[in-house]
C-alpha cells in the first residue's frame, strides 16, 4: 500500500538565500527504518535513505497541507537533510513564520531523479533557472566530486536580477572546479557587469557555453521555467544534443506525489510518478 | 462458475441483509433514482436502471480523512466500514468499479472500502436512455471478473443467478438454491445480444475516438468547444471513472488540545485552478488543454494501453447533466463534424 502518512520531522534551522529564498535543514524525529518495525507510532514510513538527486519529497505544513520540495542535501545517517525554499504560496509563507524546533511532516524519497547512468563521465551542459538550480545542488557536488580529467561540466545559471539569485556560496564553490555563466534579466545602470555575467537570458549564452567545451557536450541537464526549458532543448538538439540526452526537470503543483489526486498531469504521464526528470525525447 | 434458478428474489435479498448492509437503486418520488440502504422490513423492487450518482462515493469517498497530526506524528486513519453489497449493480458501473480497482490498487482508504464490499451485478436487457455500453466493452450484460454475482431476470419474475467467484460463492451459502442447466446460459447470451442490436447507432462514438487518437482534432477546435464549459464539475462529478482529488487541512482547537486533520475531495480536472502553482504559472489555463486532457484519459490510446480498456465505461452520465456541449455525445458529434 502507498504511504499518505508523512513521518514527523523537526524544523533544525534555516538561513536566508537571496530573495525571499531560504535553506532549511529538517531533522526526522524518528529513523528507524520502516523494516525495524516497533511499537512506536512514531516509526519512519518512508524509505529515506534511498534519496537520489533530482528527486523530491511533499513538506507537510500541518494545519496548511503539503507541498513537493527537492532535496539540497538529502538524509543522511541521522536523518537529516536539507532544502532550498522560496516564500511563494500559503505554505512556504506560513513555513516562513515558523519558529526553529517546530514539527512538520515529510514523506518521500519520490519520484525518478536525474538518470545517473546516462550522466556520469559525459560532457555536460547544464542550464538552470532561478529556483530550478535547488535540484541540481547535490548532483553538481557530486558531479564535480567525480570529474574525471577529460570531462568537461558547464553550468549556465539564470536569475531575474541579482537580488534573485540564489545559491551565491555554493555557485562561489563550484567556480573553482567548473566555468559556471550567469545571466542577469534585469540590471540597473549603475550595475557593472563581473566575470562570466551577462545581461539576458540564460538562451544568450548557450552558443557561447557550448563553444567552452573542447569536446562537444553530449548531455544536457535542465531546470527552470518551462518556456526556457522548452527553447532551450531545442536550441542544444540544432547543436547536435541527441533529444535522449537532454534531460528536464519538470515542475507541477503535487497533492499526493504518488500518481493519484491527478493535479501533475502531464499529457498521459504524472510527473510525480514518472518524473520529475524526463528526456527531452519523451516529451515529444 | 456455478449458476442457479431463483424463483423469489427476496429470499436472496434477506439472506444478504442478514450478513450485509445492503444498498439497492431506488426510485425517488421526483423520478431521480439513487443508492438506497435497505432493511429487512423495508425491500423494494430491484429496477434496472442508472442511479444519477454512481457508486464510485462507496470506494473513493467524496471526503476522506486521511490522517491527523497530533502535534507530535501523523496517524492514518483509516474507514472502517461493515460489510455491505452492492444489490442489482449494473455493468457500466461494475466496469467502472474494476477500473477504479486497478487505478487505487495501492490507495488504502480506497481498499478498506472496497474489501468490505460484496457485488451483486445485473444485466440491463434493454437499452438505457444515453448509454453506449456496448461501444466500450461495458455492458449490457454483466462481465464476469467485475462482479461477485451475476443476476439475469427470467421470464415470469424468474432469475438466472451466476456466482463468479469464491466471495460470491461465500456469500449464497446457506440459501436453496436449485442449480440449473447451462442451456439458460445460452438463453442469457441470446437476450444480451438481442439487446445489443438495439442500441442506437454508435459511429459517431467510435469514428471520433479514431480521430481522437490520430491527432486529428485541432487545439482550435477543443478551445471553441470549451468556452461553452463552465468548469461547474458536473461530469467529473458524476463520471464513475473520474478519481482526481484535492487535498485540505481542517485545524479543530474546539478542546484544550489542537487535532489537524488532513483530508482529500473530490476535484475537478475541469477547474481552471486544478493545475496552477504557488507561483500562479499554470499549465493548463485554457480551457481547451483542460476539456482536451479529459478526453484524452477518457479514450487516449495511451491510458488505453495502461488499464487494458477505455477509460469511459458508456453510462452517458456526462451527456446527462451537461446536454449539448461537453458530454460525451455531443463532443463526439462535433469532432466528426467539426475537428
Ligand atoms: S450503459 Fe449499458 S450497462 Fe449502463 S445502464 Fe445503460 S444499458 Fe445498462
Ligand atoms: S465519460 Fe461520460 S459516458 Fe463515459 S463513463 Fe464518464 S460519465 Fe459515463
Ligand atoms: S501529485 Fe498526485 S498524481 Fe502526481
Amino acid at each position: 500500500m502507498l504511504s499518505h502518512i508523512p513521518d514527523a520531522i523537526e524544523l533544525v534551522d534555516y538561513i536566508d538565500d537571496g530573495e525571499q529564498a531560504r535553506h532549511y535543514q529538517f531533522r526526522l524525529v524518528n529513523i528507524n527504518k520502516p523494516s525495524e518495525k516497533n511499537t512506536n507510532n512514531n516509526t519512519a514510513k518512508h524509505h529515506w535513505q534511498d534519496a537520489q538527486p533530482g528527486q523530491f519529497f511533499m513538506l507537510n505544513v500541518p494545519s496548511i497541507g503539503e507541498a513537493a520540495f527537492t532535496f539540497t542535501e538529502p538524509p543522511n545517517e541521522q536523518g537529516e537533510f536539507r532544502a532550498l525554499i522560496r516564500q511563494m504560496g500559503k505554505l512556504t509563507t506560513t513555513l516562513f513564520t515558523l519558529p526553529k524546533g517546530d514539527i512538520l511532516g515529510a514523506r518521500g524519497p519520490f519520484g525518478r531523479g536525474w538518470p545517473l547512468e546516462k550522466i556520469n563521465k559525459k560532457n555536460i551542459i547544464i542550464i538552470a533557472g532561478g529556483c530550478g538550480l535547488a535540484p541540481l545542488v547535490n548532483l553538481i557536488d557530486s558531479l564535480i566530486d567525480n570529474l574525471t580529467a577529460s570531462q568537461q561540466l558547464v553550468l549556465i545559471y539564470g536569475a531575474q536580477n541579482k537580488q534573485a539569485q540564489l545559491l551565491t556560496t555554493e555557485r562561489e564553490r563550484w567556480q573553482q572546479h567548473i566555468k559556471i555563466y550567469n545571466s542577469l534579466d534585469e540590471i540597473n545602470d549603475q550595475y557593472t557587469l563581473v566575470e562570466n555575467e551577462s545581461q539576458g537570458t540564460p538562451l544568450d549564452i548557450v552558443d557561447i557555453a557550448l563553444a567552452t567545451f573542447i569536446k562537444p557536450a553530449t548531455t544536457a541537464l535542465l531546470c527552470g521555467p518551462e518556456i526556457m526549458m522548452n527553447s532551450a532543448a531545442k536550441k542544444l538538439v540544432d547543436n547536435g544534443i541527441a533529444s535522449d540526452d537532454i534531460f528536464l526537470a519538470i515542475e507541477r503543483r503535487m497533492h499526493c506525489a504518488i500518481g493519484l489526486c491527478g493535479h501533475c498531469y502531464l499529457n498521459e504521464r504524472y510527473v510525480c510518478k514518472n518524473g520529475p526528470t524526463f528526456s527531452w525525447q519523451e516529451l515529444q | 462458475m456455478e449458476i442457479y434458478h431463483l424463483d423469489d428474489l427476496s429470499l436472496l435479498q434477506q439472506h444478504l441483509l442478514a450478513q450485509y448492509q445492503l444498498y439497492q437503486v431506488v426510485k425517488n418520488d421526483d423520478k431521480q433514482c439513487s443508492w438506497q440502504q435497505q432493511t429487512k422490513e423495508r425491500n423494494e423492487p430491484l429496477i434496472a436502471e442508472l442511479p444519477q450518482s454512481s457508486a464510485k462515493d462507496f470506494f473513493f469517498a467524496e471526503h476522506e480523512n486521511l490522517l491527523i497530526f497530533n502535534g507530535e506524528y501523523f496517524q492514518e486513519t483509516l474507514p472502517t466500514p461493515a460489510p455491505f453489497v452492492l444489490f442489482g449493480i449494473l455493468s457500466c458501473d461494475l466496469t467502472a468499479i474494476s477500473y477504479q480497482d486497478q487505478f487505487f490498487k495501492d490507495d488504502p482508504y480506497y481498499q478498506a472500502r472496497r474489501q468490505q464490499c460484496l457485488l451483486v451485478g445485473l444485466d440491463c436487457i434493454k437499452p438505457c436512455q444515453q448509454g453506449f455500453c456496448p461501444t466500450v466493452d461495458a455492458g449490457p450484460g454483466v462481465r464476469e471478473h467485475t462482479a461477485d454475482i451475476i443476476l439475469h431476470p427470467l421470464e415470469n419474475h424468474q432469475w438466472l443467478l451466476i456466482s463468479t467467484n469464491d466471495k460470491g460463492t461465500e456469500a449464497i451459502k446457506g440459501l436453496s438454491l436449485k442449480t440449473c442447466h447451462w442451456h439458460f446460459l445460452t438463453q442469457r447470451d441470446l437476450t444480451l445480444h438481442q439487446c445489443e442490436q438495439e442500441f442506437t447507432d454508435d459511429s459517431d462514438i467510435t469514428q471520433a475516438i479514431d480521430k481522437l487518437n490520430n491527432g486529428e482534432v485541432s487545439d482550435s477546435f477543443w478551445q471553441q468547444l470549451a468556452v461553452q464549459c463552465l468548469g461547474c464539475s458536473g461530469c467529473t462529478t458524476l463520471c464513475p471513472t473520474c478519481s482526481c482529488y484535492g487535498t485540505r487541512s481542517i485545524t479543530d482547537e474546539s478542546e484544550d488540545k489542537k487535532v489537524i486533520t488532513q483530508q482529500r475531495f473530490w476535484d475537478s480536472c475541469l477547474y481552471e485552478g486544478f493545475q496552477r502553482e504557488a507561483s500562479f504559472h499554470n499549465p493548463s489555463a485554457e480551457a481547451g488543454k483542460r476539456v482536451q486532457r479529459f478526453w484524452q484519459h477518457k479514450f487516449g490510446n495511451e491510458f488505453f494501453a495502461e488499464f487494458n480498456r477505455h477509460g469511459c465505461v458508456g453510462c452517458g452520465r456526462c451527456e446527462q447533466t451537461c446536454p449539448g456541449v461537453i458530454g460525451v455525445h455531443s463532443v463526439m458529434k462535433r469532432i466528426n463534424n467539426n475537428a
